[in-house]
């Protein structure tokens, strides 16, 4: 029960028509019930006031007759009076089933003059039916017909009619005649449960015509919105139809027109980025041979050093250096065109990392040592292993520890290697110069250095970063960092164990070295 | 003195690695037309080439063909090209090795030493697997008494393989034995396995019966190669 509800909620919250059409419903029904409950007030007001015209001008020839009948008798005799009193019930009573009128004629109370006769009444009636206070203004009014609804015992509507009658020689008596009235009541209740009925029909009919309008409302934006949905998704080729000029039409032809000009935009723009690719390749590669004569006849000139002027030494030791950061940024190069271009495949294997970790730091030790640095690093007993390219991994790592050392200030550098059950991870801290926030956010974009003011030592090509993100992103890992100006900067590689793994945390915490 | 040619059509470089070899102490001549390649080979019988891929006139790849129809003359490739297919392609036309542009001198330096070295680095004298008879000293591998004629970088690599049959041979194992390739730790990327993968094919089509279903050259999947002990 619960559930259905649940599931009712839910649907309701989802389907657009549905809550049209309940909403249609709802507000026709209010309607309808308003209309059904006024149509049926002035039937059943009007069946009564018809019948009760009826009854009172029947009543008042009653009354006249029954007057008339005493009146001409001009007899005394109490028993001739009496024998002709209990003809005034027979004569106006009806037994009709729905249309019944039971009559009483009784002796007006407090009289003490008068021959006192028996009070005729037909049989069932209860003369207490008769309320009070008519039975007062009747006494009161004497010459006025008296009425009042009431209810019958079985349930039934009735009316009652009174009238004075005077009676010679035995005074003041009442006439009463008591309606029944549920002939009309039964007309009524027919007529009540033909509006109910036609009023449910109605509904029905208008949750059918509802459904059917809003669905063609409906299902053009249900559409338009699936279309949306799987432009959004990446799919450019859908369209909506649109045949016709009304707004649904026309909803279709502008929706259109935008994934057109949408599509065309973006297939212009990624040819401009393939082109832009495609040349930063072609350049790349087309700078290799010059760049391979130029290094041979550095070679050369190398082997005819001791022949050559000071001067002419120092500046081979100056080709020979920017040759080498040419190569370096061309390498670089490269690699990222081979990233944008997405023809980068990782060559993964079930790797120790701690292994990985100790090659990177040999291989930037002697760096380390010309500043000055001391590396602190702090890996588990067993080994880490994880599924990687151990030649990326190591890359990473070396472009971590070459900018750590780079901007730290001399000071130690701390390495810490960890792991839990979905991932294995490294942190590469320093308590260096650090960065803004404004430079953290740059820190992995293309050429971009924190303050291009800053001597270099190191050589790198301002390409490292963005290499060692796209190489964490081939692995499907984290690469962050955490910084603070004048304090230091902490980098952490997260990597999956397997590379179908997916991680949620990383088993190292990302927070800045204290010093 | 061993004589190398040189066929490069950049003029500069050209001129350079003549110059490095002549001091590296070989005799050296360069070509800077394809066209011209396989005279000058011809009239110089080199015993190496160095052979620039992107040439005008005949191809570099047409060139390695032509050589490996008469000779089995090591040719080394120089390529600027390292991922693209040129590289499988010169390996299938007959080249022994590449190296790709910007390279370091004494890189190309050890390579063409390697490949110049003599192969008789075995101490056996023969070596029999199956019907393959292999003569180490004499050079000469015959299947069933009859010659088969392979390049000195073939004969090497059945020579590495046969010398211990049943052993495998990782293809970097193969890459340090036979080409003589120095890893660093330092080397940014695997080195190109493709290398040995196109050489273990081009040995296979010569002493194999069927070389897709081989019996002397085994492919240890995920591993490397052996030599088959039967």
């Amino acid at each position: 029960m619960k559930r259905l509800l649940r599931w009712l909620v839910a649907y309701f919250r989802r389907s657009l028509q549905a809550r049209w059409v309940a909403m249609t419903v709802i507000l026709s029904g209010l309607a309808l019930t308003a209309v059904g409950g006024f149509l049926s007030y002035s039937i059943g007001d009007g069946l009564f006031q018809t019948r009760q015209q009826q009854i009172l001008a029947e009543s008042k020839r009653a009354v006249v007759e029954v007057q008339n009948t005493f009146n001409a008798s001009s007899s005394t005799d109490t028993a001739t009076l009496q024998g002709l009193m209990n003809t005034v019930v027979p004569n106006l009573e009806s037994k009709t089933t729905n249309a019944s009128r039971a009559v009483a004629l009784l002796r007006s109370p407090g009289q003490n003059s008068g021959t006192y006769l028996q009070s005729p009444v037909s049989l069932g009636l209860d003369t207490n039916l008769v309320p009070e206070d008519v039975r007062e203004k009747v006494r009161k009014l004497p010459t006025k017909l008296i009425y009042k609804s009431i209810s019958l015992p079985a349930g039934h509507p009735g009316l009652v009619v009174g009238a004075h009658i005077e009676i010679p020689v035995a005074g003041s008596y009442e006439l009463y005649m008591v309606y029944d009235l549920s002939s009309a009541q039964q007309t009524l209740d027919f007529v009540q449960r033909t509006l109910v009925f036609g009023g449910a029909i109605m509904l029905i009919l208008i949750a059918m015509v509802a459904y059917y309008v809003t669905a063609n409302i409906v299902n053009p934006v249900r559409k338009a919105a699936e279309v949306s949905a799987l432009i959004a998704a990446g799919n450019l080729k859908p369209r909506l139809q649109a045949s016709g000029d009304d707004v649904v039409a026309t909803l279709g032809k502008s929706f259109n027109t935008m994934a057109d000009s949408m599509e065309s935009k973006i297939q212009e723009l990624s040819k401009l980025s393939q082109m832009q690719q495609q040349f930063v390749s072609d350049v790349s590669h087309e700078l290799r041979t010059p760049l391979t004569t130029i290094k041979l006849s550095a070679e050369l000139l190398q082997a005819k050093r001791d022949e050559l002027s000071d001067s002419a030494k120092r500046n081979l030791d100056k080709l020979q250096t920017q040759i080498e950061r040419f190569e370096a940024l061309l390498a670089d190069l490269l690699e990222i065109s081979r990233f944008d271009s997405k023809s980068v495949v990782g060559d993964f294997e079930l790797e120790d990392l701690n292994g990985v970790v100790g090659v990177a730091l040999a291989h930037i030790q002697p760096l380390a040592d010309a500043k000055g640095t001391v590396l602190e690093v702090d890996i588990p007993a067993g080994p880490v292993n994880a599924e990687f390219d151990p030649r990326r991994i190591e890359r990473v790592l070396r472009n971590l520890l070459s900018n750590a050392i780079e901007h730290g200030e001399g000071r130690p550098i701390r390495v810490t290697v960890g792991q839990n059950d979905s991932a294995v991870a490294v942190t590469v801290a320093d308590n260096g110069v650090g960065m803004s926030q404004a430079q953290v956010a740059r820190v992995f974009d293309r050429f971009w250095r924190a303050d291009p003011a800053r001597k270099r030592t190191t050589g790198g090509t301002g390409l490292g970063l963005a290499i060692a993100q796209a190489d964490t992103q081939l692995h499907k890992g984290w690469l962050q960092l955490v910084s603070e100006e004048g304090k230091g900067t902490t980098f952490r590689l997260t990597l999956p164990r397997r590379q179908m793994n997916v991680f949620t945390q990383s088993p190292l915490p990302l927070r800045r070295l204290e010093s | 003195m061993k004589k190398v040619l040189v066929i490069e059509d950049e003029i500069d470089m050209n001129e350079s690695i003549v110059e490095l070899l002549e001091q590296a102490g070989f005799e050296a001549a360069g070509v800077l037309e394809g066209g011209l390649a396989l005279s000058k080979f011809n009239s110089m019988q080199p015993d190496l080439v160095l052979l620039d891929v992107q040439l005008p006139g005949l191809s570099g790849f047409e060139i390695a063909q032509k050589i490996r129809q008469t000779h089995g003359t090591p040719i080394i490739m120089l390529t600027a090209r390292s991922d693209s297919d040129d590289i499988v392609r010169g390996l299938e036309a007959g080249a022994d090795d590449y190296v790709t542009k910007p390279f370091q001198w004494n890189v190309l330096e050890a390579r063409i030493k390697a490949r110049l070295r003599d192969t008789r680095t075995s101490n056996t004298e023969k070596i029999v697997l199956g019907p393959i008879v292999i003569d180490v000293p004499g050079h000469e591998v015959r299947k069933d008494g009859e010659r088969i004629q392979l390049t000195p970088l073939e004969f090497k690599l059945l020579v590495t393989l046969a010398a211990s049959p049943g052993e495998v041979f990782s293809r970097e194992d193969l890459l340090v034995k036979v080409w003589e390739y120095q890893f660093r730790a330092d080397d940014k990327f695997k080195p190109d396995t493709r290398l040995v993968n196109v050489h273990v094919q081009r040995l296979r089509s010569k002493i194999e019966l069927d070389p897709d279903d081989p019996q002397f050259v085994l492919t240890e999947r995920g591993i490397g190669y052996k030599a088959g002990t039967n």
